[in-house]
């Protein structure tokens, strides 16, 4: 799944493995993530979308959109 | 809280924590059973519970990588680690199925079943590092 999780993260100055100890998790799930290789699931996603304050929306790009 | 301390999660260490010992009691339970058969050659109920003593810990051992999918706290890891299990699983289904249509018109010898757990770690050690591969090639990382 696409998602804007690389340029928050830019934007922070954080690195995968501060993103990942942030969200408690490996630094291959970031890496997976932030590549659309993995999914996270909606517990995780909601984690990522309060670190960053934003709605699980504002970072991850809705695929049903695509064929609307 | 998931601190990570070196390269293993506290996860990782609980299931290396319990699978050593478990694979240290197989051989030792092991050289036990091998040795009092050959000396004693008991019969009856002890050589049941002789030649059943080394199965124990392995089974234990099954129960420890159970227990670390329950407990891997990391999505990811454990998503990729459920993988490489049920990869492993097919690669054993089809050797044995293959073995025994072959065993079944003698054109291979008996496969002795024992074999089958560290015919399936192996395979699902190839597909932990196949999958490994696969990630650090796709994802580059920092």
């Amino acid at each position: 799944m696409k998602n804007r999780l690389r340029v928050l993260r830019a934007e922070r100055a954080w690195s995968q493995q501060d993103l990942a100890e942030r969200l408690e998790v490996s630094r291959q799930s970031v890496n997976a993530i932030e590549t659309g290789r993995y999914d996270p699931s909606l517990p995780l996603a909601f984690r990522i979308a309060d670190l960053f304050d934003l709605a699980i929306e504002e970072i991850f790009h809705n695929p049903a959109k695509d064929d609307q | 809280m998931f601190v990570r301390k070196g390269a293993h999660n506290p996860a990782q260490r609980r299931y290396v924590r319990r699978f050593v010992p478990g694979m240290l009691g197989y051989v030792g339970l092991l050289l036990v059973s091998t040795w009092a058969i050959r000396a004693y050659h008991p019969e009856g109920a002890l050589l049941f519970l002789l030649a059943l003593l080394p199965a124990l810990p392995l089974v234990a051992v099954i129960g420890v990588m159970g227990l670390y999918l329950v407990e891997e706290r990391d999505e990811f890891i454990r998503n990729r680690l459920i993988v490489a299990m049920i990869g492993g699983l097919g690669i054993l289904l089809a050797l044995t199925t293959i073995w025994g249509f072959l065993e079944d018109r003698e054109v291979v010898p008996h496969f002795p079943t024992f074999l089958s757990f560290p015919i399936w770690c192996g395979c699902f050690g190839l597909f932990q590092c196949f999958l490994s591969l696969r990630d650090r090639l796709a994802g580059g990382g920092e």
